[in-house]
């Protein structure tokens, strides 16, 4: 089964008067266990594309099939729950809740699924863990430097055992050593079987996967391989 | 999220902005102090204005008082006598549908025992008296038809009579005593007990907790006070009070048409109520030689006009409680909908990790209604506490009273407008878009 189906995508936003075209006609397949980085410069339509692969919207027009799942016009209940099931995602702002602990940040997920309260902490101690955060666990995001943020990042998307990990310029805030900490972790992932989505305009970092999809004006402009 | 999770979460956020929450509360605290106060002291009221009806008898008695002729019947005034004795033999005899008839005759006597001496009302009277006034006897026995007929000179006295005429005597210790009216020897047969209100009842009991009593005692006196007149109350056979008071005043006079001041009848069943005075009517058109100048005062209007009174006061003090209550909920949006939008990225993070619509409306929710349930708490401690310093500071007629219900009503009341404030901003904030909220700078 592929992750992510695209075909024939078009996605147009309405401000004011004007209608912006940011997508215009994406057909794009992602098998399970690809490492995908998506590329192009701002304003181009790649992080429009990560949200309809990320289940955060839906397109105006096309098809759009997610872990075997159509989506093309799923209400919101349905986006959420795809979202929650099948979905992590690693912001390059990071995106933690200043106000809970690392096990808190890591279990928000979990919330939403109906999880015990006993296996929710065991699940986001043991993601935590798998990410070098053992000895953290009590620890705010005020408490922690930005590689550390990220890890705790990763753990919260990890930790639902999603079939799609997406980052968007994952690597964004962070020095080229934590970054290149953070992308090994990514690649490692990968090798597990994981399907892996970056979006990013560094080339050092899209060099990290195995395709690269260039968007230019709202079209795919070119895909290969690095 | 479980209904736990989703406490926990309000709980977190309500503690982490204690003085934006307490602020937040502020209005329900006051809506639902205000709330138990007023329902106290409206819950006191009603209570003192029933003990009080219940006092002065139920719906099944009726006065024969006095009115004034009117204009077409002004010129045989003088054929009627005006209630007498014989009014009172008459429906006995011709109204079965009374049960009890009570007429009095009032005297203002000097008494004395001993050394003591004052003046007081004594008033003639029929043992039906007992049931029309609603005495009950602490010792001895009230007047009897014996008594009546004989026309012996028994008294019967009510509990102040007794502590200030036979200081430091017991009721038991009282009966037999001689007490003198206007000079004449009566002798004590029965005492009755003391009439008082719950709060004189508690006043007296704290009071003498704190070995005060004595100066204090009295304090009621000059206040209002419905019981007093039972209290203060000397009772003599009507006869007695004819032959020893009211004979030789007019030579014509015998007992029978001597003007009596007080008839009080009781209608043996409330489902025949209008037949009863139909009868009475009746036999006083007769013994009143068809002059109209006399009235059947019923308490049914009374009654109800106090019932009318106490509803209207229950209805403001809501009305008052209510307003500070919607104007505490306004409160809680108000402060709800500033708290979201400080939160919309907060929100994005939690909808991208797969929140619903639903869960952040409940997340939402949840938060308002614990606001509004923790000043509600604080509500009630303050209403209880306002109530007992209202009790200390300026002790009213009737004690104020809160009960359970009130609580639970005022517990109700709080979640109601956490949930109603809560409402907006909680689908305000569902309604968020996660891409531009996870934006939102």
């Amino acid at each position: 089964m592929d992750a992510a189906v695209l075909e024939d995508i078009t996605k147009v936003y309405r401000v004011g008067d004007q209608e912006i075209h940011a997508l215009a006609g994406v057909s794009l397949t992602i098998p399970e266990g690809d490492f995908v980085a998506i590329t192009g410069p701002s304003g181009s339509g790649k992080s429009t594309l990560m949200h309809l692969l990320g289940c955060l919207d839906t397109p105006t027009a096309g098809r759009m099939e997610i872990c075997g799942k159509d989506l093309s016009s799923a209400n919101s209940d349905t986006l959420a729950r795809a979202r929650n099931r099948e979905i992590g995602f690693v912001f390059q702002a990071f995106n933690l809740l200043p106000k809970l602990d690392v096990v808190g940040n890591v279990e928000l997920p979990l919330l939403y699924s109906n999880v015990s309260t006993r296996e929710r902490r065991e699940r986001a101690i043991a993601a935590a863990q798998s990410v070098g955060l053992g000895e953290r666990l009590k620890n705010r995001p005020a408490q922690l430097s930005g590689g550390q943020c990220q890890r705790v990042a990763i753990a919260r998307a990890l930790v639902n055992n999603p079939r799609i990990l997406f980052g968007d310029e994952p690597t964004g805030n962070l020095d080229s050593q934590t970054g290149r900490m953070v992308l090994d972790l990514f690649r490692s992932l990968n090798e597990g079987g994981r399907t892996i989505v970056l979006v990013t305009h560094d080339p050092k970092v899209a060099a990290t996967a195995r395709r690269i999809i260039e968007i230019h004006d709202g079209r795919i402009s070119r895909e290969y391989s690095p | 999220m479980s209904p736990f999770r989703l406490l926990d979460t309000a709980l977190r956020e309500i503690t982490a902005h204690k003085f934006r929450s307490a602020l937040s509360m502020l209005g329900v605290v006051l809506g639902v102090g205000s709330l138990i106060a007023t329902m106290a002291l409206t819950r006191g009221i009603e209570r003192g204005v029933r003990a009080f009806m219940q006092q002065i008898g139920g719906l099944e008695f009726v006065n024969v008082t006095n009115k004034e002729i009117s204009g077409q019947q002004m010129d045989f005034w003088n054929l009627s006598p005006g209630r007498t004795l014989m009014d009172a033999r008459v429906i006995a005899a011709s109204a079965p549908l009374i049960s009890h008839i009570s007429p009095e005759m009032n005297l203002g006597a000097a008494i004395s025992v001993g050394e003591i001496s004052d003046r007081n009302l004594v008033i003639g009277v029929w043992p039906d008296h007992a049931v029309a006034a609603r005495h009950e006897l602490a010792q001895g026995r009230f007047i009897t038809a014996w008594d009546v007929e004989r026309a012996t000179k028994a008294v019967v006295i009510g509990d102040e009579i007794r502590t200030r005429f036979f200081p430091g005597k017991s009721a038991t210790e009282t009966l037999g005593k001689q007490l003198l009216i206007n000079g004449s020897p009566f002798q004590v047969v029965g005492v009755f007990k003391r009439y008082e209100r719950e709060q004189d009842k508690r006043m007296r009991e704290i009071l003498a907790a704190r070995n005060k009593g004595a100066a204090r005692a009295g304090s009621s006196r000059h206040r209002f006070d419905p019981f007093r007149r039972k209290n203060t109350s000397i009772l003599i056979p009507l006869s007695t009070m004819f032959h020893e008071f009211k004979a030789g005043l007019f030579p014509m006079d015998d007992m029978e048409s001597v003007r009596i001041d007080t008839l009080t009848l009781r209608v043996r069943n409330l489902d025949h109520f209008r037949e009863a005075l139909e009868q009475v009517r009746n036999a006083l058109n007769v013994t009143h030689r068809g002059v109209d100048d006399f009235d059947l005062e019923t308490r049914e209007e009374w009654f109800d006009r106090m019932e009318s009174n106490i509803a209207a006061t229950k209805m403001s003090g809501g009305l008052i409680a209510a307003i500070s209550l919607i104007v505490g909920g306004i409160g809680i949006t108000n402060i709800m909908l500033a708290s979201i939008t400080e939160r919309i990225r907060e929100i994005g993070i939690r909808m991208a990790v797969g929140a619903r619509q639903r869960d952040i409306f409940l997340q939402i929710l949840a938060e308002s209604v614990s606001i509004s349930l923790l000043g509600g708490a604080c509500g009630i401690i303050a209403g209880i506490a306002l109530v007992e310093v209202l009790i200390r500071v300026a002790p009213t007629e009737n004690l104020p009273v809160i009960e359970a219900t009130s609580i639970l009503l005022s517990v109700a009341f709080a979640v109601l407008i956490g949930a109603a404030s809560g409402i907006y901003p909680a689908l305000k904030a569902s309604r968020l878009e996660p891409i531009s909220a996870l934006r939102y700078e």
